[in-house]
């Protein structure tokens, strides 16, 4: 869709893709690349098929159609990509401490002992959660376990990061931190993928965005290109444009 | 599989640390030692409260038409003979008399009739047993001390028995190979539920999609069911440590049968053909449970197929008796070789030693196959349905070609 870009080397190739559950079609036909390094918007309204688009990405959903390629190859766990996921949906072991839990990811993404305490022990300085290292991860606030999913994801340096709507649940302050972090990734050239609702998010960090609707792209390329397509309006009345007869709908039916 | 030692390693750790794991491997033999206690204690109580009630003291009168009661019993216990049955029953019915004994002639071919006053359920034992009482201290004094110990099934045996041209204690035999018997129930049954909890785990917590895009499904699986077999075994030594010894250093206080453990014929052949069953049927059962925990959303729900299992399982228990004494019937065969019931029939079998090499063969190899379809079903049904966190999954999903 987009040729501009065409020296860039493609991290993540989607292409044609389809996906059906029984007899509903979420996704018709679905095609977009990411570039190595760049932090990529994928947007979208609730239901839109982001996540499905995700899931199938990473193997967990097969695909009814098309293809979906990590560095030229479907993604499994063996194939050697370093991968950081943030799934929209949190999940942990609860009734065990964060730093176990940090630790055994760690081990499980290829991470020595000593180097998986190390990198939680870090990361949980930085996010100001040391203190609660030998703490049981359900004694923590939702914040707080937002906070180590996120430091989960990032323990062993991705070269891949993706991201399933990050900031939900975060208060302004530690959406800063989430977007420091993700910033630093940037300069670092880890690819990022980034679902989310948040314009302001995304005008600050995306180099390039799609728009899904139907289970099709309605907008893709640079953040610029898609402004001018739509007349340089904000990415907040793009959106709006998009979707707003969707939210009508909704409020008739409601 | 570079993972697998890090999913065993943290699955160990972690059920090692729960509360619930040492709580139920000690709940386990106090509970089996309170409920022989209370068995033990009840029993004493009875028996003590019979042999009570039958040195109570009552009025009663006899009546003796078989001529062997001894009428010094009767003078010595204040009982009167009587010849007018009705009368002596009238006298029991007013109240005047509390029992009226009647011996027949023949007690070959008619019963003793007790006739006496209400005194409860328990207490009216004491009738019988005072009956009975000079009935035979009438009669016992009179026979050779021979032929009475022979009526009263008081002659004891010794077997001295020969395998293989050595002396075989069929008893001690079948000892070294039913402790994996023994070993698969307490495991099944002490573990079963956590086995089905294993993966619902996942789904509950919704950690399901960081794992299958961290590492591949079967790791997981094989890594929990590895960690299973381990704790499952370290529960199983927590939970005889006690009671051993407490058999050892109390067996004498507690009335315990006073088994002699020296001299264990060890036959190694059935050793470790008892150990490989152990090992296929605990492997199958942890995959069908596991595969039940990842198709269901909840333990909850996962907990309302364990018992269909279990059935299947412990079921053949109520044959053993068959599995001992007719190995070739039909019936055998089949719980034999039907693999959700074949465990229990072949490590009793193997444990008595009538399991033939042909069956061995047949019911390893079933087993075998079983316990590897199982586990592949399992790690499909993790790996597909494991993000249905509301609905069971279904076959079509699991079977889906992908």
């Amino acid at each position: 869709m987009n040729g501009n870009n065409a020296k860039q080397k493609i991290a993540v190739s989607i292409d044609h893709f389809r996906m059906d559950f029984g007899k509903k079609t979420v996704i018709k036909d679905l095609s977009f690349d990411v570039y190595k390094g760049e932090v990529f918007g994928f947007l979208g309204s609730n239901g839109s098929g982001k996540t499905t688009t995700i899931r199938a990405l990473l193997g967990i959903y097969q695909p009814t159609d098309g293809k979906l390629l990590i560095d030229g190859k479907p993604f499994s766990v063996a194939s050697g990509i370093k991968l950081g996921y943030l799934p929209e949906e949190r999940g942990f072991y609860k009734k065990e401490t964060v730093i176990d839990v940090m630790i055994y990811f760690g081990r499980l993404k290829g991470l020595t002992k000593d180097e998986a305490k190390t990198s939680a022990e870090a990361y949980l300085n930085r996010v100001k959660l040391i203190d609660k290292a030998n703490v049981k991860i359900d004694k923590l606030s939702g914040g707080q376990q937002q906070k180590i999913q996120l430091g989960i994801t990032i323990m062993d340096n991705p070269e891949l990061l993706i991201l399933d709507e990050p900031t939900k649940g975060f208060d302004p302050v530690n959406r800063r931190l989430l977007m420091d972090i993700i910033e630093e990734h940037q300069r670092a050239g880890v690819t990022v993928i980034f679902v989310t609702h948040q314009m302001e998010e995304v005008e600050r960090l995306c180099d390039r965005i799609v728009l899904l609707k139907d289970g099709v792209a309605r907008a893709y390329g640079t953040v610029s290109d898609v402004k001018k397509k739509f007349g340089d309006a904000s990415l907040d009345d793009i959106f709006i444009k998009i979707y707003g007869d969707e939210n009508e709908q909704s409020e008739e039916v409601l | 599989m570079h993972n697998l030692g890090t999913v065993f390693r943290f699955e160990v750790i972690r059920t090692l640390k729960k509360k619930s794991f040492w709580i139920m491997a000690i709940v386990f033999p106090i509970a089996i030692g309170a409920i022989y206690g209370i068995v033990y204690f009840s029993n004493e109580s009875s028996k003590q409260a019979a042999e009570s009630t039958v040195n109570q003291k009552f009025s009663f009168v006899v009546t003796d038409k078989s001529g062997l009661i001894n009428k010094n019993i009767l003078k010595h216990l204040g009982a009167m003979e009587v010849n007018d049955k009705q009368t002596a029953i009238s006298d029991v019915v007013s109240g005047k008399l509390d029992a009226y004994f009647y011996y027949p002639s023949n007690f070959a071919t008619d019963k003793v009739e007790i006739y006496a006053k209400d005194t409860g359920l328990f207490d009216n034992n004491r009738y019988q047993g005072v009956a009975n009482a000079i009935l035979q201290g009438s009669v016992i004094p009179a026979v050779n001390s021979q032929v009475t110990a022979v009526l009263k099934n008081a002659v004891g045996f010794n077997s001295v028995l020969y395998k293989n041209g050595i002396q075989y204690d069929g008893f001690k035999g079948l000892i070294a190979p039913g402790i994996f018997l023994a070993m698969f129930y307490i495991l099944i049954a002490v573990f079963g539920n956590q086995m089905l909890a294993s993966t619902t785990e996942e789904k509950e917590n919704r950690v399901i999609e960081i794992i299958l895009t961290t590492i591949k499904a079967r790791t997981l699986i094989i890594g929990k069911i590895l960690s299973l077999l381990v704790l499952a075994l370290i529960q199983v030594v927590v939970i005889m440590t006690p009671i051993i010894i407490v058999y050892i250093f109390f067996h004498n206080q507690l009335s315990l049968p006073n088994l002699d453990l020296s001299n264990i014929p060890i036959d190694p052949i059935r050793i470790v053909i008892g150990a490989i069953l152990f090992v296929l049927s605990f492997l199958m059962f942890t995959g069908l449970l596991v595969a039940i925990g990842a198709a269901v959303p909840t333990v909850k729900e996962a907990s309302g197929f364990f018992g269909i299992v279990m059935l299947f399982l412990f079921g053949p228990l109520y044959a053993a008796s068959l599995f001992v004494s007719s190995p070739d019937s039909g019936l055998v065969r089949f719980l034999s070789f039907f693999p959700l019931t074949a465990p229990i029939p072949l490590m009793l079998r193997n444990a008595v030693g009538n399991l033939s090499i042909a069956d061995v063969f047949i019911g390893i190899t079933i087993i075998g196959v079983s316990a590897v379809i199982t586990l592949a079903f399992a790690i499909r049904i993790f790996q597909y349905g494991a993000l249905e966190y509301t609905n069971r999954i279904s076959l079509k999903t699991i079977f889906k070609k992908r």
